[in-house]
């Protein structure tokens, strides 16, 4: 296989909507062939998509969520899960865990990073009913700790799938708090419609403990999510409506049979028993 | 591998990967099947693309899309020309012109009464006897340069069919909308929310029934405004269910399930309440 045609079906498979990852697999591999040596070439592409889109996984054995992340990620390619003082490793193509293994944080922000797991659970299970997960990590030689959260529904019998993902950075040394939210929602009845969303944040964060943190998160995806609800009404009633009427200023349907007679600009004579109103 | 199974692999793609992609997506495709001219061409004919705008020699605009296109040249409803010229372009028959030509002038009234502004245009093609087909296309865009944006392509296929033995014709009708909606701001970030839908419809209607060979230019007029009109009237109802239904999809369902992701109220909060309701409605059911 080319390397271009790789680098093709990897950027569709970088573009998969959420939950929809085996489908596009599946069209790719109709596409360009399904032997194994095919499918190894896809695995980069894979793996990057599990990664920036907060896959989660069900460690097996226990109830435990946990989303696969750069943060997360190990240098030997499995991931860690600080809540459960747990390590597994992860199946790309089939999005599925094994082989867990106690695993101890170590961190000059260890107590930080513990105190931010347990207001990240509480935050979560108040506000994601769906697939909650999310995972808190320290980054960047250890300097600075992501806090990745999400949530994701899936209903492909009725032609829709969505993802949250929040994915802040505080850095101990200036407290300051950056990140970005994004939202995604396919629907595909007859159709293909997305919502993709993103907000950047970027606060200080005084005192910078985790309870202030985590009230700070709160905060922000209130207010995003209410300028979100904010926004689809505005484009209802604004764009939406200047693009297509719903019907002609006269409130009425065309008079079919009197359309040749009708020019541009000279409304009258249309509709037969109303006269222009401009 | 049958060439069946890529051209559905390809449209189950298209139909997933972000439908502000298309065009591009619809390229890679094609780069992917170079050996294949036909797997090409029925890509292009299966998957609705934003409508672009040229100005045609009498610099009036018009559509293109694969319907006026021959080679690297489209042909202009208004002046018939293709741009850039060509020397053996196709064309509609000149009975089918006229029809044309009055189709086209009739869909831009309907594009002033529902539009306002934006740009029509119609292109017909013969088919065996007098069977023929077309398409009817518009486009608008708004909010040029503010804060919320959108663009909408309107593209309508059709086929009309003699009925053997009777003055009917048998119209067969698809619909495809593609409508992009951009805001973006300090507060609200970047929301895009974009897609297509199609949909279907048709019906058997009256002609008037003209001498096939009638060269009474009153009898082909009367039979160009029934197709017209039949046609008008089918475009206009399934134009407005899916205005409706696009309003349902964009504004409603996305926004619904958004706050299936997150939910703004504390979910235990939720509990309370719901557990409240329910205590109040059976101590009530028992008074």
């Amino acid at each position: 296989m080319s390397t271009d045609a790789i680098e093709t079906v990897s950027g569709f498979i970088l573009d998969a909507p959420p939950g929809e990852l085996k489908d596009v697999l599946s069209d790719v591999k109709a596409l360009i062939g399904d032997d194994d040596e095919i499918v190894q070439e896809l695995i980069p592409a894979v793996a990057q998509y599990n990664k920036e889109q907060l896959v989660v996984v069900k460690l097996p054995g226990s109830s435990v969520l946990v989303p696969v992340s750069d943060a997360n990620e190990l240098e030997d390619g499995r991931f860690c899960d600080v809540e459960s003082s747990s390590s597994f490793a992860f199946d790309h193509l089939n999005q599925k865990a094994s082989n867990v293994q106690s695993w101890t944080l170590e961190s000059q922000n260890a107590d930080l990073i513990k105190s931010l797991v347990k207001a990240t659970s509480t935050h979560v299970s108040e506000h994601y009913p769906s697939n909650p997960a999310f995972t808190v990590a320290p980054i960047e030689n250890d300097s600075k700790v992501a806090i990745n959260l999400t949530g994701a529904k899936f209903s492909p019998a009725n032609y829709w799938n969505g993802r949250w993902r929040s994915m802040y950075i505080f850095d101990p040394s200036s407290n300051m708090l950056t990140g970005d939210i994004k939202v995604d929602v396919h629907y595909y009845e007859d159709g293909n419609v997305r919502l993709l969303s993103k907000n950047t944040l970027e606060i200080e964060i005084p005192g910078g403990s985790a309870s202030e943190i985590i009230k700070a998160i709160s905060k922000k995806e209130k207010d995003y999510q209410a300028s979100l609800n904010e926004e689809f009404e505005t484009m209802n009633q604004g764009a939406f409506k200047a693009l297509r009427r719903q019907l002609p200023v006269t409130r009425q349907k065309i008079d079919w049979q009197k359309i040749g007679s009708y020019r541009l600009g000279q409304k009258v004579g249309l509709f037969p028993t109303h006269q222009a109103q401009e | 591998m049958a060439s069946k199974d890529l051209i559905e692999a390809s449209n189950d793609l298209l139909r997933r990967l972000n439908p502000k992609n298309t065009t591009e997506n619809l390229n890679s495709l094609i780069s992917l099947f170079r050996n294949d001219p036909t797997l090409t061409e029925d890509l292009l004919s299966d998957t609705d693309q934003p409508l672009l705008v040229a100005r045609d020699s009498e610099n009036r605009e018009y559509l293109l899309c694969d319907w006026n296109r021959d080679g690297d040249s489209y042909r202009s409803p208004w002046t018939n020309k293709y741009t850039p010229e060509l020397e053996d372009g196709t064309y509609p028959s000149d009975a089918l012109r006229n029809r044309e030509i009055a189709a086209n002038q009739a869909f831009d009234v309907y594009r002033e009464l529902y539009y306002d502004r934006g740009v029509s245009s119609v292109y017909l093609w013969n088919q065996e006897n007098n069977d023929f087909a077309g398409v009817v296309l518009f486009k608008k865009s708004v909010g040029d340069g503010a804060e919320s944006k959108g663009t909408w392509d309107s593209i309508h296929v059709f086929e009309a069919k003699a009925v053997p033995g009777k003055a009917k014709f048998s119209y067969k009708l698809t619909s495809t909308v593609i409508l992009n909606m951009v805001s973006s701001g300090e507060t609200i970030g970047e929301m895009d929310l974009s897609g297509n839908m199609t949909r279907q419809s048709g019906g058997i209607f009256d002609v008037y029934a003209a001498d096939l060979d009638s060269d009474r230019e009153q009898d082909r007029e009367r039979v160009d405004a029934d197709h017209i009109a039949n046609i008008g009237k089918l475009v206009e109802d399934l134009e407005l269910d899916m205005r409706n239904l696009l309003q349902e999809v964009y504004f409603g369902k996305a926004k619904d399930v958004v706050a299936n992701l997150r939910s703004v109220q504390s979910l235990s909060q939720a509990n309370r309440d719901r557990l409240v309701h329910q205590e109040m409605i059976s101590s009530m059911s028992k008074r």
